[in-house]
């Protein structure tokens, strides 16, 4: 009776015209792609044989069968968990989200062509004075339809008053104001949201063109990082106030402490064969009459990689200095020997910080009452000079690098030649960089400085694990 | 054996595994794809326990590569059986020509065999569990999978030995480290969490019946608030809950107090600082109260059914 009834469900759904297993586990596939998953298509393949040794009546039954041959981490498990629910649903409720996301759509279409109405009226008169018509952007526009009415209200009044101010060129002034006004309220806005748990990090995902499957892709991507750890770690630690702090705490030290563990980890090359110790093995085989039956092996040396710690603290970096060297404070207490320098106009040596044996907290306060670059502008060229004329002797092959910074720094080119030279001196030097990705190419001193040393973005703690632990452990 | 997932979860079951229908379908699908388990989850829930009951439910052998940091090829494979190879050479040095000598050396009989090839040359279909599979090196992960896809090895002296019985492959890991993305795809995987109240209270009940129905669901409750409301260091396995109610029951407790807590948290929690944020008052008055709760929903059944004490 069961097997009837799959066996109808399967031919109805592969009869002509109709979507075929085949087929909807392919597109399936397709969004697990673009949502970041890797799956192989030996993968989809099984995925389909896995579904025809189980009852596919049984909803329970399909998501596991399919989670077992799809989802390969705990994190894909999670995608793949939200993108199932989201796919095979019931078309009523398909329709119906659907439905939803249209309407949204065409409220927001509504909403940002009547700010754009209510601005124009405003700004009409000043049109003719200006070689270019004044352009809002979306988000511009989007930010005024958002704005509560009394702030609209004044946001017009001010500028019928200026209509008042005989100045030279006033469209050009108006505009100026008009947008600033804007991008100042949208950046008000997102901070309050953020602060009040709103819209967080969103899961990196491309879309495919097909309304349907990108539906899904939209909604995973939207509500994949809903736990408040996960908030966190991949929120930019800029933006985590001091609420955060407890639970980012107890994150970096958990980290840390992962990592330090796969860092005094013994990975020994398997493929190598252990030499022999001749001299230990003729001694030993004495009793045999110089039959060398027991052999001894010579005891293959580790070389402990050394880590080095340059932590920009100026004042754009301040906030994530906190945190970095909160992760490299959990990483000195499970593996001690981390050398750690602080700099901004200057360098200064920060190891005796942290060899004082005291709360992270109280290093900090130490830190930062203490430390005299604490909180300036940036001169890496400066700070280089002096790290290479008082620790330069200390770089060797072992030694592992990592500076951290934004790269916005006073005489990038000079900064760029002590860091060449500082890279032949050490095994590897490692760039985190808390500017995201995305801005790397506006800002020139990225690129003076990207092309000789690996550069990664760290701007969350996310990243900023991901980086150690792929970075520190590939040294070992 | 006819396998279906009914009688796979039932005999799981029976063997003392409480398997939801997630964990029952991806063990069953490992097992009718002939692929290998990949079981991944944090250190004491149950993942190399999957390897030993299916050791059980098939009847068979569960032979076990521990897997450690420097694991290499002669431990995990085969190694020549040195020794003997050359005690023969001095026996036979006067007696037979070198030729005659060398060919008898490489003979099975100086074939250690280890895990691997011993799962592979096996004549019954046994369980072989891969445990702890991060903590070996990248070249020997890659050894690994190319061995897991064909079943076969080769031995320069001997050629290549085939799987008479292909086994059924469990492998763990802790997560430690990334395993590679080829290891993956040949795996079917599952991801273990620790369990919900429910669960663990069903798996104290079926391991520690003596603690008695209420006892145990008090204990699953103060454990399950315990991982979920508190940051810990390390959070406590389902191991570790059921030391903690033999722990009780050896105390005759027939319910979490503040004082049998402080007597027997120990066995919980293995960390020093773990122990002060749960032993702090009010955290440890939240955990009795959730405790005293849960075990109130079964209705006051009778706790304690150890002989002991007089219940």
């Amino acid at each position: 009776m069961r097997q009837g009834e799959i066996a109808g469900i399967v031919a109805e759904v592969e009869s002509p015209g109709r979507d075929t297993i085949q087929y909807n586990i392919t597109r399936f596939v397709q969004i697990l792609r673009h949502l970041g998953v890797r799956v192989s298509l030996a993968e989809t393949v099984d995925a389909v044989t896995a579904l025809s040794r189980i009852d596919l009546l049984d909803k329970n039954q399909v998501r596991g069968a399919l989670r077992g041959c799809l989802a390969k981490s705990r994190k894909e498990a999670g995608i793949f968990d939200q993108a199932f629910n989201l796919f095979f649903t019931t078309p009523e409720k398909k329709s119906e989200r659907r439905r939803l996301h249209r309407e949204a759509l065409a409220e927001r279409e509504r909403s940002i062509s009547r700010a754009e109405q209510d601005l124009m009226e405003v700004v009409e008169e000043w049109q003719k004075d200006l070689p270019e018509r004044i352009a809002f952007t979306d988000q511009q526009l989007e930010t005024f339809s958002l704005l509560p009415e009394s702030e609209k209200e004044r946001m017009k009044e001010i500028l019928e008053r200026m209509r008042a101010n005989p100045v030279n060129n006033p469209g050009d002034l108006i505009n100026r104001v008009l947008q600033s006004s804007l991008n100042y309220w949208r950046y008000y806005m997102l901070k309050n949201a953020s602060e009040k748990g709103g819209p967080g990090p969103e899961l990196e995902a491309s879309f495919t063109g097909d309304d349907d499957l990108d539906e899904v892709i939209r909604g995973v991507a939207a509500q994949f990082y809903h736990h408040p750890g996960d908030r966190i770690l991949y929120r930019d630690m800029e933006t985590l106030d001091d609420a955060d702090i407890p639970r980012m705490t107890s994150l970096i030290n958990h980290l840390s402490s992962q990592l330090a563990l796969g860092i005094s980890r013994r990975y020994r090359r398997s493929t190598r064969a252990a030499a022999v110790d001749i001299r230990r093995t003729v001694r030993r085989n004495i009793k045999y009459g110089g039959v060398p039956i027991d052999l001894r092996y010579r005891a293959r040396r580790r070389k402990k990689p050394k880590f080095l710690l340059i932590c920009d603290v100026s004042a754009s970096m301040a906030r994530y200095a906190r945190f970095v060297l909160q992760f490299i404070y959990g990483l000195n207490s499970a593996l001690g020997g981390v050398e750690s320098f602080i700099f901004s106009e200057n360098l200064e040596r920060a190891t005796d910080y942290f060899s004082r044996n005291r709360t992270f907290s109280r290093i900090m306060t130490e830190m930062i009452n203490e430390s005299r670059e604490w909180g300036k502008s940036t001169n890496l060229h400066a700070s280089l000079e002096t790290f290479l004329r008082l620790y330069g002797s200390t770089l060797s092959p072992e030694t592992v690098l990592f500076i951290v910074s934004d790269a916005r720094t006073i005489a990038p080119e000079a900064a760029a030649g002590l860091l060449r030279e500082i890279r032949l001196k050490c095994g590897d030097v490692i760039w985190l960089n808390t500017l995201p990705r995305r801005d790397w190419e506006n800002k020139a001193p990225v690129g003076a400085f990207s092309g000789i040393v690996e550069m990664y973005e760290c701007n969350t703690l996310s990243q900023l694990e991901r980086a150690l632990r792929r970075y520190v452990l590939k040294k070992i | 054996m006819e396998l279906s997932l009914n009688h796979l979860k039932r005999s799981m079951e029976r063997e003392g595994y409480v398997s939801e229908d997630d964990l029952a379908v991806t063990v069953f699908l490992a097992l009718t794809l002939k692929k290998p388990l990949l079981v991944e989850g944090a250190p004491g829930v149950g993942k190399t326990e999957i390897a030993k009951v299916l050791g059980r439910v098939f009847r068979t052998e569960v032979i076990r590569l521990q897997c450690y940091e420097g694991l290499d090829e002669n431990k995990a494979l085969y190694e020549w059986n040195y020794q003997r190879q050359l005690l023969k050479i001095q026996i036979l040095k006067d007696q037979c020509s070198q030729k005659d000598i060398e060919k008898d050396l490489f003979d099975e009989e100086y074939l250690l065999e280890r895990p691997l090839l011993k799962a592979i040359r096996s004549s019954k279909r046994v369980v072989l569990l891969i445990d702890e599979v991060d903590k070996v090196d990248e070249p020997f992960e890659a050894f690994l999978f190319e061995l897991l896809s064909d079943f076969q090895v080769s031995i320069p002296e001997l050629g290549t030995l085939t799987a008479r019985e292909i086994p059924i492959v469990v492998l763990t890991s802790n997560g430690d480290r990334e395993l590679s993305d080829g290891l993956k795809r040949r795996c079917v995987y599952l991801y273990i969490d620790y369990p919900d109240i429910e669960k663990e209270a069903k798996i104290l009940q079926m391991k520690v019946p003596e603690a008695g129905e209420r006892l145990n669901r008090e204990i699953a409750a103060a454990v399950g608030y315990i991982r979920a409301n508190l940051d810990l260091r390390k959070q406590p396995s389902i191991a570790e809950s059921l030391d903690w109610a033999r722990a009780l029951v050896a105390l005759h407790a027939d319910a979490l107090t503040a004082d049998n807590m402080a007597r027997t948290v120990n066995l919980l929690l293995k960390n020093r600082d773990d122990r002060m944020q749960v032993l702090d008052g009010r955290v440890l008055q939240d955990i009795l109260r959730h405790a005293s709760g849960a075990g109130a929903e079964e209705g006051g059944r009778p706790a304690c059914r150890c002989r002991n004490h007089g219940h």
